[in-house]
């Protein structure tokens, strides 16, 4: 029927001057083969379509389709033979097909709800309290500021020395004008720690600790009827031989037992959060084995330009450091205590936390005291959480110049000292 | 064409079978050739017909919905065969296309068919359309619609698929059947056909009014006066859609229309026929999109 019509087209072409479609119409029919064109006033050649999709085989359970199988050729109107399903005897990793989610092993129909180190919490910090049951302080515990008064415990020319550190990671290096934030934000943070640890001579109990990074963290609890996980590699650890002192006393912990969890009404606390089925039971591990030297968890260090495909607001990036304190704390406790949950623990563990991009730095001070998480009431865990301190205001390479006034001249600016003492007392908490 | 195609196809299967033992065969043939080209998608929101040749979202091959922006694809007005269909279209900034939720009244998978309410986590611009998009979190999934006049962040939004007999006192940005709201209330984003998503009074600073409730059908006045019957389950917001002051603008330039992605017309001045000048004629009569049960069915 195809030739028929190229042969009336050829001689409509004849007469009419439209010779050049009869070249366009055999190419392409040659090439394409079975698409129809009934028009000839438009254009033949122009951009492929898309293929269609094949026709979808409808299966209807109980109804034999009668195929050609034993006639052993294509017969029109029969359907094509369908084999039985080929698997490979061996097994060759290269072409494996892994099963569907609920053909696996470790499938469970209840979910599970993990938090990793991608996850922004749409509600952020209120979203991270209400599933770690903790209650919120706004400012650092008063006996952790009280630390660094003592002259002792201040490091000598620590205001001159640490402005040396801020320049260094700002201005000194890099080969280029400037350094990149995740470069200087990283630099900082381990000139200030390089810096916090020559008072190992004063403080030797600065010596029983270590740091440790990329180890990966695996907590799970329960809340509610839901299950939920912390899973991933979160930032630096300081790692210490020693637990940290509790924070707030006996009668404190008591009292958060009257304290009422902020609802999140009309959001669940489960958005964006990574919905799984196949997920091993109580996997809690805290990153290292089981005779490690340093098994207490003091200080969580992180940094927000660490990972460079997520970039987390503010508030999101204190939910992040609040999960994974409450992790790392969790799993220890689960280690100590046992997996079963505790109503009260008899020594609450302690672990802090300090986030920075660089310039605005953000503490926190997590106390586990309960790892009895399913229900809302009951005693709480407790989180002192400074936020938004800048260490400095500006620190430029070209001064900032408007209408030929100097608004801000180059170098370092507005440094504030105190920020520091605050680093310092946290990194002397356990050690004094 | 293409359904001539698979006409004669299916036709031409039907002719060369053994008709007997195959009728049955060739009918479901038939009826699977003919919805086969038609490339229904199963899949949320994206309304692909067959027969509109130049469909503009062929770049949209996500199936799984997403709040996250997607790039897109400019067409210039040109179509499947490479011409322009629409003149004066082309060039512009580059957009990313927000995939919104335009069928409101959607449970979550897990959560039972009940009056649910959401969150509004932001409102901003969106490259696509005249009006504003709001992201709301519900449950724990979030979607982006088309926000009204006073919507702002932080605000509680309320979804209802129910019809109570008394009529709802509802609050700008609720969702409602039209048997629930009383007469004279100012919509948005009204269905024509229950489920199937909003497809009339989306524009910037539109709203339809609800003229009067008929049995089982409600009358709608869409914002060209045109007046429309569809079933009272059908979903409705209340209230103006946002961006009020959008035809209040000025363009100021030429290039800022060339921004937009509008191309300057012919300026070949060409005779005006029948079709150019005012016309007073009167209103068209009103669509109806229900199947009413004729009297002779009795």
């Amino acid at each position: 029927m195809l030739l028929e019509k190229t042969r009336c087209l050829k001689a409509a072409a004849q007469l009419s001057s439209q010779t050049v479609l009869l070249k366009e119409l055999s190419r392409l029919s040659s090439h394409g083969g079975a698409r129809r064109h009934f028009g000839i006033s438009r254009p033949l050649a122009a951009k492929v379509p898309p293929p269609r999709k094949p026709r979808e085989r409808v299966d209807i359970p109980g109804l034999e389709m009668v195929t050609y199988a034993d006639r052993m050729h294509f017969v029109p109107g029969l359907t094509k033979p369908v084999g039985p399903r080929w698997e490979r005897d061996y097994k060759d990793p290269r072409y494996y097909e892994s099963p569907p989610a609920h053909e696996m092993p470790l499938f469970k129909e209840t979910p599970c709800y993990v938090f990793n180190q991608r996850t922004s919490a749409l509600e952020g910090v209120r979203q991270a309290l209400w599933l770690t049951k903790t209650k919120l302080i706004p400012h650092l515990p008063p006996q952790l500021l009280s630390l660094t008064e003592n002259p002792a415990n201040q490091i000598p020319d620590q205001d001159e020395r640490v402005q040396n550190a801020i320049k260094h990671a700002r201005f000194w290096d890099t080969t280029q004008e400037r350094p990149g934030k995740e470069k200087y934000s990283n630099t900082l943070l381990l000139n200030l720690l390089h810096l916090c640890a020559t008072l190992q001579s004063s403080h030797p109990a600065i010596g029983r600790r270590i740091f440790s990074e990329k180890y990966s963290l695996a907590a799970t609890w329960k809340r509610g009827e839901d299950v939920f996980q912390i899973r991933g590699q979160n930032g630096l650890l300081h790692n210490c031989m020693d637990p940290l002192p509790e924070v707030s006393g006996k009668q404190e912990v008591a009292d958060t037992a009257d304290h009422v969890l902020e609802a999140l009404y009309p959001v669940s606390p489960t958005i964006d959060l990574q919905k799984v089925h196949v997920y091993k039971d109580e996997p809690n591990c805290t990153g290292f084995r089981g005779d490690y030297p340093y098994p207490h968890a003091h200080t969580l260090y992180f940094l927000e330009g660490a990972d460079a495909r997520c970039k987390l607001r503010p508030e999101q990036f204190r939910a992040k450091m609040l999960m994974f304190t409450f992790g790392n704390a969790l799993v220890r406790a689960h280690k100590a205590y046992g997996t079963q949950p505790r109503h009260v623990l008899d020594r609450p563990i302690t672990v802090q936390a300090v986030g920075t991009n660089g310039r605005i730095f953000q503490f926190m001070v997590l106390q586990l005291n309960t790892t009895d998480l399913s229900g809302d009431d009951g005693i709480k865990n407790q989180v002192w959480l400074e936020e938004d301190v800048e260490l400095y205001d500006f620190a430029k390479v070209r001064p900032l110049i408007k209408k030929k006034q100097v608004k801000v001249p180059a170098g370092l600016t507005g440094y504030k000292p105190e920020v520091f003492s605050k680093f310092l007392a946290l990194y002397l908490h356990g050690a004094v | 064409m293409m359904a001539v195609s698979c006409l004669t196809r299916a036709l031409r299967s039907m002719t060369l079978s053994q008709p007997a033992l195959l009728s049955s065969q060739a009918i479901t043939q038939t009826g699977l050739a003919t919805q086969g080209p038609k490339m229904v998608v199963q899949c949320r929101g994206f309304l692909t017909t067959a027969s509109l040749e130049q469909n503009r979202t062929f770049w949209k091959q996500r199936e799984k919905y997403t709040i996250k922006p997607m790039g897109m694809k400019k067409t210039g007005g040109r179509d499947h065969t490479g011409r322009i269909r629409t003149h004066g279209i082309g060039g512009g900034h580059k957009q990313k296309y927000r995939w919104i939720d335009f069928q409101r009244l959607r449970y979550e998978p897990n959560n039972e068919a009940k009056p649910f309410e959401e969150k509004v986590v932001e409102v901003r611009y969106d490259p696509c359309r005249s009006a504003d998009i709001a992201l709301l979190a519900g449950g724990s999934r979030k979607r982006w619609i088309i926000a009204t006049e006073n919507m702002q962040a932080g605000d509680i939004i309320k979804t209802s698929g129910v019809i109570g007999r008394m009529a709802v006192s509802a609050n700008e940005g609720d969702a409602y059947p039209l048997g629930a709201l009383p007469v004279g209330t100012l919509v948005n984003n009204l269905e024509v056909q229950p489920g199937k998503g909003s497809e009339y009074i989306r524009a910037a600073g539109t709203s339809g009014i609800l003229l009067r409730k008929v049995n089982g059908t409600a009358i709608i006045q869409l914002p060209s006066k045109q007046q429309v019957q569809v079933l009272e389950t059908c979903i409705v917001t209340v209230g103006r859609v946002s961006n009020i002051d959008h035809n209040k603008r000025i363009i100021g330039k030429a290039g800022r229309n060339r921004w937009l992605g509008i191309r300057p017309s012919s300026g070949l001045w060409q005779r005006k026929g029948g079709w150019a000048g005012r016309k007073i004629k009167p209103l068209p009569p009103m669509k109806v999109y229900v199947n009413l049960p004729s009297i002779s069915a009795k």
